[in-house]
């Protein structure tokens, strides 16, 4: 059965491409449609072009009026940055933290999304509202009961401190409810189970293919929340021992006065990992399953 | 199906580095210091030599901004956990850490009440909470008004910082100095940057402002409170400010497009003017005499938690990096001016003049303010009102309130942050 | 495996996490909140409501309930709105899909310090690139931090701008669950794009869209970043001279952090999750019948 299911399932992804490439509707999209998106896509990326703008500026002439074309200097700052704080350590940590709680997230929250979805046992609506109520809760209030179970539990100034904390959390099970109970038939997933595919298998198979382009946006928020967190690792972790990107971009920002030019340097240069992985990332927003397909599967 | 696999896998790999990253923590003989500031202390190669003078003792320096330092410090003292081992509190988070003064160690319990002569009265004063020492002064905010020579010469008005320093013995005559400045001012320029800064260093002149020495609330009925906040909220009213702050962004845009006049400047604000300035404010700013003659606004102590489990050597860290030697040489790399007397009467400290600033004699400037200096009592609660005396001038900026109307409602909103109800 | 068991097991990774990062200290901030407790000495006496009382005459507390009503009401309509658009924009066969779809989320990944700036340079009051503009146009300049709505209506820009992505994004991702059959047979139907905009992908995601309302109204209740960026003072400012844009969680911050009243602190944080219940409801219930309409 599993073989039949998952020659199944690539059958279905093969024409899947096909779709990708004709999309909701198969007519073309007309130029207005550009023409928006690319007045999105310039406000968002504004923001990020001015960082170079003033990372490639001279330190001390940073501050104040605006300029638009960027200068010559982002080697000059780039060469202080990197004297200045370990970036490529902070790189690293980051990229370790941020991985990991990616990761984990999809798997921790798929799991419990489908059974908030499509299991039934008793104190499950008790339960997920209790899970919506704590996502109520401001963080800034959170950070100080927080912060006594880490540094109880040894984390203090340890990476453990800001991965543990946010393997899981009420956002990605709450959206990975939605997605199985939008994504996944029931009937589906009674038919393989009556074939005698074991729950795991059920999951792997069938749920996680339906639910990708919901899993992987989940990867992408989720990997972007932990890299740009800043509030409590600049609580919890050692600028020396455990610098996330953050903390290191704060260090460059602690002077008396802000040095734009350095600080925005280390934050443009901290952008750069997410947005390759959110290149990666994002041309796996397909779905694995054609629906018609899924249907049939009985 | 592969995608999946792949991403366990790597979550898998991660997992790993994560683990043998964290097993290796060595374990040796030397005792291992945190030392955390804010902003730029000079101190990564004091540190330097201090590691080399006291072998067996590393220092590991974490330098955070401002805000998030005190924050920090803040969770770490309430907590009980996580506080670094020597630790730098600016003078305006120190009346409410006098509070929870069972927090840090006591030093004289290492012969700190013996180094006393070591600074300004007013300074060691500052690092007490009652029998307590509780911390050691590193710099002092000592005042001064910085100028625009440029638009004075513009404005018809003297631009010799002597001459300048004689405008304005008094605040009073200051604000005389605004009127006569915007009778002729070039256009969209502004006498001084902010209501809030010239009250926040009038209010540093006073021997008490909103509180008593006896700690009561006695913002309403100070009458020199009142007569600089109207003074300084006339200024604002009469459109003599350019209602910016220092610290903030339009702050910069204002000094560095050269639409302010002053600057009521303590020391370590002259690198920020000169960082808004640029190289295009290079030989234009000047330094006088602030009216008053004297002030202090900011500075810094270091203080020992009593977390750590390394109280001795903390406390001969900070100690050694408070010795005047030290506050020498941090003054030379940083600029930050040194609260100890025997530094800043030092001829070589005192004859130190700052190119940028029209090669003004800064360390003869601030010297004599320092020398001078009354200090102004500061309540435990100060942090807690000053904000909404601060609120109440912008307030008055924005055209909002009159003078009278802002300063009762000030008083009251202080009164409510103080009831916190 | 039974049924029940199962569901227990497949929850239980995330039940430890939560149980020990999400459900203490929200009781650990309830038992805070019973007392008068400094932030650093600790807990000085049980008082039970105390704090709640002070709270319900506290006009600072309904000062920030108003502002963050106010702000949610105006950037959470308008977000969604343009996110939904947005989505069916990048739900069509684009050229270049990827990045534009990984670039709707720039305005979230950009480091904060650079939108201060940028924003702080467009709503400046005196030297502000908005106002620079509606000068030129012959128009007064607009008092951003001053006056109330235009404080407001400056922060809501912000949300917008930072959070309109990130639910397209969502949005996009329910949309690709649609199955196309539906599509073509409304095309076979001769219906117009934008009726099966209305009559499929709407309901299709129906879900999601009630997922992103109250995720979106949780955070807009929970609103810090943006107006704490847009306030000059920065973490030292209260939200404007007069308080004019000072959320709920940024009065939270204030009685936590500057004052060190954490029992106080404590008691907002719960009226925070106790108003953001209250709206999650009604949000829910207004939005389910209108989705349901269409």
């Amino acid at each position: 059965m599993t073989a039949t299911v998952t020659r199944q399932v690539r059958d279905r992804q093969s024409t899947r491409r096909t779709r990708d490439a004709s999309g909701s509707t198969r007519s073309p999209v007309r130029w207005w449609a550009y023409a928006v998106l690319v007045a999105v896509g310039t406000a968002s990326i504004f923001p990020l072009y001015w960082s170079f703008v003033v990372a490639s500026s001279e330190g001390a002439a940073a501050s104040g009026l605006p300029s638009l074309v960027p200068g010559p200097h982002f080697p000059d700052n780039l060469a202080r940055v990197v004297t200045t704080v370990d970036f490529a350590f902070a790189m690293q940590n980051s990229l370790i933290v941020a991985s990991t709680v990616a990761a984990a997230n999809v798997a921790i929250s798929t799991l419990a999304g489908f059974a908030f979805a499509h299991l039934r046992f008793p104190g499950r609506n008790t339960l997920f509202l209790l899970v919506l109520g704590t996502a109520m809760i401001p963080a800034q209030l959170g950070v100080v009961p927080l912060y006594l179970v880490v540094s109880d539990l040894g984390w203090y100034g340890r990476l453990e401190a800001v991965i543990v904390p946010a393997l899981a959390g009420a956002f990605g099970v709450f959206w990975m409810r939605q997605a199985c109970e939008e994504a996944v038939d029931r009937d589906v997933v009674d038919a393989a189970r009556l074939d005698g595919c074991s729950l795991l298998r059920v999951i792997w198979h069938v749920v996680l293919p339906a639910v990708r382009p919901q899993a992987v946006v989940l990867a992408m928020l989720t990997f972007m929340s932990a890299w740009n967190d800043f509030f409590w690792p600049l609580i919890v972790l050692d600028p020396v021992d455990s610098p996330t990107v953050q903390v290191v971009v704060s260090e460059l920002a602690s002077g008396y006065f802000t040095d734009y030019a350095l600080m925005l340097t280390g934050a443009t240069l901290g952008v750069l990992p997410v947005l390759a992985v959110f290149v990666l990332l994002a041309r796996r927003i397909v779905t694995g399953i054609m629906h018609g397909a899924g249907r049939g599967v009985r | 199906m592969s995608a999946p696999l792949r991403i366990s896998r790597l979550a898998a790999a991660l997992l790993l580095v994560l683990v043998l990253s964290c097993g290796c923590s060595g374990e040796s003989g030397t005792i291992r210091l945190t030392l955390a500031t804010f902003g730029e202390f000079g101190y990564r190669e004091l540190v330097e030599t201090f590691e080399r003078e006291n072998p067996g003792i590393t220092v590991v320096t974490r330098v955070t901004d401002f805000d998030s330092h005190h924050k920090a410090l803040a969770t770490a003292l309430g907590t009980g956990r996580g506080a670094p081992d020597v630790v730098a509190i600016e003078e305006q988070y120190l009346p409410s850490m006098r509070q929870a003064a069972d927090k840090f160690v006591d030093l004289s319990t290492f012969g700190a009440d013996k180094l006393r002569s070591r600074w300004a009265e007013w300074k060691w004063a500052g690092g007490l909470a009652g029998d307590r020492v509780i911390g050691l002064g590193t710099d002092m905010g000592g005042l001064a008004m910085c100028y625009r020579r440029d638009l004075f010469a513009a404005a018809g008005l003297p631009t010799d910082r002597e001459a300048v320093a004689r405008l304005w013995p008094t605040w009073r005559a200051f604000a005389g100095v605004a009127e006569q400045f915007a009778a002729s001012a070039p256009d969209g320029v502004h006498f001084t940057d902010s209501a809030a800064n010239v009250f926040q260093s009038m209010v540093s002149q006073l021997d008490h402002n909103y509180f008593a020495t006896d700690g009561s609330y006695v913002a309403g009925r100070n009458e020199r409170l009142k007569q600089a906040f109207t003074l300084a909220g006339l200024l604002g009213a009469r459109g003599h400010t350019a209602k910016v702050q220092p610290f903030t962004q339009e702050w910069s845009t204002a000094i560095r497009s050269g639409k302010v006049a002053t600057v009521s400047c303590p020391s370590w604000m002259l690198a920020l003017i000169r960082n808004a300035a640029g190289p295009h404010g290079e030989g234009r700013w000047d330094i006088a005499t602030v009216p008053g003659g004297t002030g202090n606004r900011g500075g810094s102590y270091l203080a020992i938690p009593a977390q750590t489990k390394h109280a001795r050597q903390a406390y001969r860290l900070a100690e050694w990096l408070t010795a005047p030697e030290q506050q020498r040489r941090s003054f030379l790399t940083t600029g930050l001016l040194p609260s100890c007397p025997e530094v800043y009467r030092d001829p070589a400290i005192r004859s130190r003049r700052d190119e940028y600033f029209s090669n003004a004699p800064v360390g003869k400037i601030y010297a004599a303010a320092a020398d001078k200096l009354r200090p102004t009592f500061r309540g435990v609660d100060d942090a807690k009102v000053r904000p909404r005396f601060d609120a109440a001038l912008g307030r008055i900026e924005e055209g909002a309130l009159g003078v009278p109307e802002a300063f009762r409602e000030a008083v009251e909103q202080g009164r409510e942050a103080l009831e916190g109800g | 495996m039974g049924g029940r068991a199962a569901g227990y097991l497949l929850l239980a990774p995330f039940l430890v996490v939560f149980a020990v990062f999400g459900l203490l200290p929200m009781l650990f901030t309830a038992w805070v909140s019973l007392h008068d407790w400094h932030l650093l000495d600790g807990p000085r006496s049980f008082t039970g409501t105390g704090n709640y009382l002070r709270l319900l005459s506290d006009w600072r507390f309904y000062n920030a309930l108003g502002n963050t009503v106010s702000i949610f009401l105006l950037s959470t309509v308008v977000q969604l709105l343009a996110a939904l658009g947005l989505a069916a924009l990048l739900n069509r066969p684009l050229r270049a899909a990827t990045w534009w779809r990984a670039g709707v989320l720039l305005p979230n990944v950009v480091s904060v310090v650079a939108v201060a700036l940028v924003f702080g340079q467009l709503f400046g009051d005196t030297s502000g690139t908005v106002n620079a503009v509606l000068q030129s146009l012959g128009l007064d300049p607009v008092d951003w931090h001053g006056d109330r709505l235009a404080a407001h209506l400056a922060v809501s820009v912000m949300v917008i701008w930072r959070w309109t992505g990130y639910n397209a994004l969502l949005y996009l991702a329910a949309m690709q669950s649609i199955p196309q059959e539906r599509y073509d047979a409304a095309a076979l139907d001769g219906a117009s794009r934008w009726r099966a905009f209305w009559s499929i992908t709407v309901p299709g995601i129906r879900p999601t869209i009630l997922f992103t309302v109250v995720i979106s109204t949780i955070g807009g209740l929970q609103l810090f970043t943006e107006p704490q960026l847009f306030d000059p003072l920065g973490t030292a400012g209260t939200g404007g001279t007069d308080r004019q844009f000072q959320t709920l969680v940024m009065y939270l911050y204030e009685r936590g952090f500057t004052d060190y009243d954490a029992g106080y602190a404590a008691a907002v944080a719960w009226a925070v999750v106790a108003v953001s219940g209250i709206v999650v409801l009604v949000n829910f219930g207004l939005v389910r019948r209108m989705v349901a309409r269409s």
